[in-house]
């Protein structure tokens, strides 16, 4: 008998242990089915309840919850009227049956999820991968973009995972999520925690944050925390307004960059020939579409090589233009070397043409650019101070482009041969450098510096024929402001108004800034006819 | 068809529109003209640039119906090439020497604005296919899009509702010139008369039409957004090309639709043509019309539009249709309809007969003309960013509505 | 080069019968216009009717504007790529005396004040509906500009391309003023909504009438004056700060006041071309500082010759009515054929159609050559 009793104790015991997982279980067909055609609350209430499920449920079930939720976040869970499918590799699984099919049912859709909806499902999602995920990487991806908003997601929870998480970066993130639970929580412990952690990361959301506390506490908080908060207030916001003038620094860089890029070639024509080629911005463009090409031929030849088109269109990006540069220095600008005025009528003809030769050829619409993963989005250096990738590139295409044309005028017969007939164009010609070759090659050169600008350009402004035509003024006054030819003057004079434009514009909007700068050069240009750096030699 | 091939062979395909115009006057007797004063260079022929055809796919429909009043339609196209006061000169050759029974044209304020003295003067008809700023009806045009109050509102309230996420914060960026600036000042009086919003809680700036360089000003949004606890949206009004720029500055710094969703007022599927828009995904716009709306009406206009291009080599793409193109669908046919009404091609008997004049729109809704003002009675979309390059319906009015030329919030 | 400039201002031969024949040209304007344009030969197969007139009218229009670049450009030597301000200048004081008439007697403002939140005339529209007042008002704010452009310039003697490319920013800069709705003047869509000048209303044919009558002739009266003034001393300095300015500095002439005073004179005849160009459009937009219209001013020029005053007008016609017309017929060739013509002339021809260079001369010549030997071998 009591052998008995005890065996149905265990019994029981088992069945208890077992029976709440079997009915924590979740419903696979109940959810899908919500998901799939429930209305924006029973969706919303799904994920709450799911979340409180997910925890106790046995790992084959978190899995699929993780999964399933993943696909159906990025619109990538397919609704029949039974079922949804979810890519897998190249086919898709049936995620009730598991079963796969190379196709979709023709009656298959992603649902739509509106704002609000995928507002609740972020953090939800987040949560499960918290729960669920044994990577700690991927933890921490979820704990970053949790701080933003809790949701529907029990901060008990958050709590819970806090105590038991292994990894101290995990840990700090959760800290920031749990911030306004302990600010609130009115335990001065738990306060002082939070001062903490929102000193710890000092960006512009948790300045607000701690000055909403300040100002909500009017004097109910203990002295200590005051003090701390006080603290930790002013610390923020220091770092808050040094990350901000960085950033406005980084901003005039990466503009003058642009500048600098585009009006680097104009300066190298313009101090050997004092031509101005009002067609250059068009180089520009002919370079992107250059870039875009090299890229629509890598997607057929060599789809693997893809995600480094922007390298390999280096030298397409600049033998292209060059090129075009070439036969118009031949077909039009030497003839008119002693007229520098009908110069600029003509080169403004050949921009004309040019941009409507791509215009007719090509079309008007904006080229699609494929964007490699490392170009996207960007990194938070500190604070408020975020660098993006493909600014980045443009700021290095700058800086290659700086060292790249030094090297060539000074360091190659070609370089010493600009130079010369730069400073005495017949004293050149004595000493037998063949001055008309020397324009050709430099004027090919310019061109393709204006090429590279376009490459480095396409993945920041939209690429169409009329893109050069906002350039062209500004790339002008960069080079009359550096001084006829001289690259460092063009270098400096770009990032000059690059930091300027960057430094009015948040103030006073972008129309002001425009006019500011040019009108500021043009005083500029009354004191310095010449530019920053007048030209030496005779002329 | 000589001229035909010699102009394809210097690669002007798109030349080839005009020739009807020169080969077909010795058939005047049984054609009407209508003309087109759509930009297909500069800074709008992108976008412009496509409603040219548009009107010649409506033009070659209803020909092939029997034409109107027992007239072939001849279309005759100009390129005002995004100059405005040209619109005016091109306006004026197209009523003048040309002698067009209607005209169907402009994209931009600036360029209605040119034209409006011309088509009053000379008592025609201008066919004006793109929302705008409202505050204004004259007899001599008719407005086939929405005026704000039925274009704009709607998206805001939905995007202040519980349901499109609360907003209560506003940054207001827009191309410098009337329709944002009026469009902006409208919704500051909407916000404070119907929801008692502080003027603390937006901001507004302005970048020259054409701007391209977001930087600093994508950066002041993530500013704004981060200043305090309540929901931003963006109000985007920039125009043409300045609106993918922006998109790819806002993708660049990583900024989701969650985090501060765009509407954007005058973004259409074609400014997404070159944007990845997985990231996008989310951000609203608000029209009369959306490539994804509902309806077998749709399907034969997306259809008809797919084979015109094929046929006729039209440089766009055959599988994006925008408001503007269906608006000015829509013109021709309805200026059709009100000529066999009135039994004439004369302005004043036209005019007289748009009242009560009701048109099957491919945007799923029948579209009408009231005797109150010369207002196209249009329903209403709410579109989010899909990962395709187009726009989901997040919402859709449930019948046409009212116009309301001028606000009441000014 | 030299001698052919020396020569067009010595003036003999046949360039003496070019200058005859625009002058009987537009003459024959101011006379027709109103004769096929008003009288009872209006209805005839000879008439001309509104939009023709208005065509003409804007082609004088733009021929004045040619000519004022032309004294700067073909004499003095100083391109300007920043007409258009000048032109604009005149264009929206012409503007807004029309509008300020259009609200006499009448309460409230166009609509792009009420934008900004006003409703009445600011203070800078005082006195605008009298012509006077805005004539005067053009002509003193584009002489007080120029002269500031012109002072700053040549003060800091800025020469060539330098100053090609600061009067295109100055152009550029007031665009970008003039865009923004804030400044007052309707923005990038700027001020339209003209009813009448000198009370007769502007869609009425007299008033198109009348202003292509008044275009051509000031542009006559101007081309006349210009060639007595470029012919005598002053023409003389003018082509010597061109040719060499240092060695005229050196003779003791002072340049600085003659280049600011002839530049001046230059700014309000653009002025005077826009004040009778916009009446004929019937809008002043930001379109008329675009740096666009700017460049294209001087490609009339170029085509036509320079420092030949009637070269300007004649390239100015050739080009615009070209423009009118292919734009219509022939929109997407318009662009290749604007850009092609310029190549030709500028590379070509060594002085537009003034001058077909040697190139020409050789063909001409080698014509002409042959032509002699063939009447040699038969007499």
């Amino acid at each position: 008998m009591r052998a008995g009793k005890i065996v149905l104790c265990l019994l029981l015991l088992v069945l208890a242990t077992f029976v709440p997982v079997q009915a924590a279980d979740i419903d696979r067909q109940g959810l899908v089915g919500i998901w799939c055609a429930g209305d924006d609350a029973e969706r919303r209430d799904s994920f709450a309840a799911m979340l409180s499920q997910v925890e106790s449920a046995d790992e084959p079930t978190r899995q699929w919850v993780q999964s399933v939720l993943s696909a159906y976040r990025e619109g990538d869970l397919f609704c029949t009227a039974e079922t949804a499918f979810r890519p897998a590799g190249e086919a898709y699984e049936n995620v009730l049956t598991g079963e796969r099919v190379d196709a979709l049912p023709a009656d298959a859709n992603a649902p739509f999820l509106n704002i609000p909806l995928r507002r609740a499902l972020e953090p939800v999602s987040r949560a499960v991968t918290l729960v669920v995920s044994p990577e700690a990487a991927e933890r921490l991806g979820a704990a970053d973009g949790l701080s933003r908003s809790l949701g529907v997601v029990p901060p008990a929870l958050i709590e819970e995972l806090y105590a038991t998480e292994p990894d101290a970066r995990v840990r700090s993130a959760l800290e920031q999520v749990l911030v306004g639970v302990w600010l609130a929580s009115g335990d001065p412990a738990d306060q002082q925690r939070a001062i903490a952690a929102l000193a710890a990361d000092p960006t512009r959301q948790n300045l607000t944050t701690l000055e909403r506390f300040v100002d909500g506490a009017e004097g109910s908080l203990s002295p200590s925390v005051e003090a701390a908060a006080d603290e930790a207030l002013s610390k923020v916001k220091l770092t808050v307004q040094a990350s901000d003038i960085l950033t406005v620094l980084y901003h005039g860089l990466s503009y003058g960059s642009v500048l600098f890029l585009a009006a680097l070639g104009l300066a190298v024509i313009f101090g050997l020939m004092g031509v101005i080629n009002l067609a250059q911005a068009e180089f520009v463009m002919i370079g992107a579409y250059v870039t875009w090409f090299v890229q629509e031929a890598l997607k057929v030849v060599a789809p693997d090589l893809l995600d480094a088109y922007i390298f390999i269109a280096i030298p397409f990006a600049f033998l292209g233009p060059a090129l075009v540069g070439v036969l118009m220095e031949w077909g039009v600008v030497r003839h008119l070397y002693h007229r520098p005025l009908l110069t600029l009528l003509a080169t403004w003809a050949v921009s004309l043409l040019l941009i409507n030769i791509v215009r007719v050829s090509i079309g008007t619409q904006n080229l699609s650019f494929y964007t490699p993963e490392y170009l996207k989005s960007g990194f938070t250096v500190f604070s408020e101070f975020a660098i993006t990738w493909t600014r980045l590139l443009s700021i290095f295409f700058a800086a290659l482009a700086l060292v790249g044309t030094l090297f060539v005028l000074y360091r190659t017969r070609f370089g010493l041969r600009v130079r010369a007939t730069t400073q005495n164009r017949r004293m050149s010609g004595c000493v037998g450098v063949s001055t008309r070759r020397t324009d050709s090659m430099a004027f090919a050169f310019g061109s393709g510096l204006a090429g590279i600008a376009g490459l480095a350009l396409s993945n920041i402004y939209n690429v169409n024929p009329t893109m050069g035509t906002s350039l062209i003024i500004d790339s002008f006054i960069v080079v009359v402001v550096g001084g006829v030819g001289s690259v460092l003057g063009t270098a400096v004079a770009a990032l000059g108004i690059g930091e300027l434009n960057a430094f009015i514009e948040p103030q006073y909007g972008a129309v002001a800034s425009k006019v500011i700068v040019l009108l500021a050069v043009i005083l500029f240009i009354q004191q310095k006819p010449n530019g920053l750096f007048p030209p030496k030699g005779r002329r | 068809m000589r001229r035909r091939s010699f102009l394809k062979a210097v690669g002007v395909s798109g030349a080839a529109m005009s020739a009807p115009g020169i080969i077909l006057p010795a058939w005047s007797q049984d054609t009407v003209k209508v003309g087109c004063l759509f930009s297909s260079s500069g800074a709008m022929a992108n976008i412009e640039g496509r409603l040219n055809y548009v009107v010649q796919m409506a033009a070659q429909e209803i020909n092939r119906n029997g034409g109107v009043l027992g007239r072939q339609i001849e279309v005759v196209t100009t390129d005002p090439g995004s100059d405005w006061p040209l619109y005016g000169q091109q306006g004026r050759q197209l009523i003048q020497e040309e002698r067009v029974a209607a005209t169907f044209g402009c994209w931009t304020s600036a360029s209605r604005k040119a034209v409006l003295p011309v088509v009053e003067e000379n008592d025609s008809l201008l066919y004006y296919p793109l929302h705008f700023e409202g505050e204004e009806n004259s007899a001599n045009v008719v407005y086939m899009n929405s005026p704000p109050a039925s274009s704009v509102l709607p998206a805001l309230e939905y995007l202040m509702s519980d349901n499109g996420g609360k907003a209560r914060r506003f940054y207001m960026l827009g191309s410098d010139y009337v329709w944002p600036r009026t469009i902006n000042d409208q919704l500051k009086g909407y916000w404070q008369q119907e929801y008692g919003i502080e003027p603390d809680a937006w901001r507004e700036q302005y970048v020259p039409v054409g701007h391209a360089d977001f930087q600093s000003l994508v950066n002041d949004i993530k500013r704004f957004a981060d200043e305090s606890g309540e929901q931003p949206i963006v109000v985007l009004t920039v125009v043409g090309n300045s609106i993918p720029n922006f998109f790819q500055e806002y993708i660049n710094q990583g900024i989701s639709a969650l985090d501060v969703p765009v509407l954007g007022l005058d973004v259409v599927e074609a400014d997404l043509e070159g944007l990845d828009t997985e990231p996008l995904v989310g951000h609203l716009n608000c029209w009369a019309y959306l490539q994804n709306a509902p309806g077998e009406r749709n399907q034969q206009f997306l259809d008809a539009w797919a084979s015109y291009v094929n046929e006729n080599d039209v440089p766009f793409r055959p599988d994006v249709s925008i408001d503007p193109m269906v608006s000015t669908y829509d013109g021709v046919h309805m200026w059709a309809m009100a000529a066999e009404k009135a039994g004439s091609f004369d302005v004043p008997e036209v005019r007289s007969a748009f009242p009560g004049i009701s048109f099957a729109c491919p945007s799923g809704y029948d579209i009408k003309l009231t005797a109150d003002n010369n207002y196209v009675h249009r329903g209403v979309f709410i579109g989010s960013v899909n990962r395709n390059q187009g726009f989901d319906i997040v919402w859709q009015s449930p019948e046409t509505t009212v116009p309301v030329p001028y606000s009441p919030y000014i | 080069m030299m001698t052919a400039f020396v020569h067009s201002i010595s003036g003999e031969g046949p360039r003496d019968r070019a200058y005859l024949a625009v002058v009987m040209l537009l003459v024959l304007v101011v006379f027709a216009v109103p004769l096929l344009g008003l009288s009872p030969l209006a209805s005839t197969p000879l008439g001309l009717d509104g939009y023709q007139v208005n065509l003409i009218g804007q082609v004088m229009a733009f021929a004045l504007l040619a000519l004022s670049l032309d004294l700067v450009w073909g004499y003095a030597g100083y391109l300007s790529l920043g007409h258009g301000l000048f032109f604009a200048i005149g264009g929206y004081l012409v503007g807004m005396h029309m509008i300020k008439l259009a609200y006499v007697g009448q309460s409230g403002v166009p609509t792009f004040l009420n934008y900004m939140g006003l409703s009445e005339f600011p203070f800078y529209w005082s006195g605008m509906e009298h012509f006077w007042v805005a004539l005067l008002g053009a002509l003193l704010l584009t002489a007080l500009v120029s002269f500031v452009i012109g002072f700053l310039a040549f003060r800091s003697r800025v020469v060539g391309v330098y100053f090609a490319i600061l009067s295109q920013a100055f152009v550029y800069v007031a665009m970008l003023i003039m865009s923004r709705n804030d400044t007052g003047f309707g923005g990038n869509n700027g001020i339209t909504g003209f009813q009448s000048l000198f009370g007769v209303p502007l869609s009425a044919i007299e008033s198109k009438v009348w202003l292509a009558t008044a275009s051509a002739l000031v542009t006559l009266l101007t081309l006349i004056l210009l060639r007595r003034l470029t012919r005598g001393p002053v023409g003389k300095l003018l082509v010597g700060v061109r040719d060499d300015e240092d060695r005229l500095r050196v003779l003791g002439y002072e340049t600085l006041w003659l280049k600011i005073a002839v530049w001046c004179g230059s700014g309000l005849l653009a002025a005077i071309a826009g004040m009778l160009y916009v009446p004929q459009v019937q809008v002043a937009s930001p379109q008329l500082l675009s740096p666009m219209l700017s460049i294209e001013i001087a490609v009339w020029v170029a085509i036509g010759g320079r420092g030949y005053l009637y070269g300007a007008i004649i390239g100015a016609i050739l080009v615009n009515i070209l423009k009118f017309w292919l734009t219509r017929f022939m929109p997407e060739l318009w662009p290749f054929i604007l850009s092609g013509a310029v190549l030709l002339v500028v590379v070509v021809l060594r002085n537009g159609l003034m001058d077909p260079g040697p190139t020409f001369r050789f063909l001409f010549e080698s014509v002409r050559r042959q032509k002699v030997a063939g009447k040699g071998e038969g007499a």
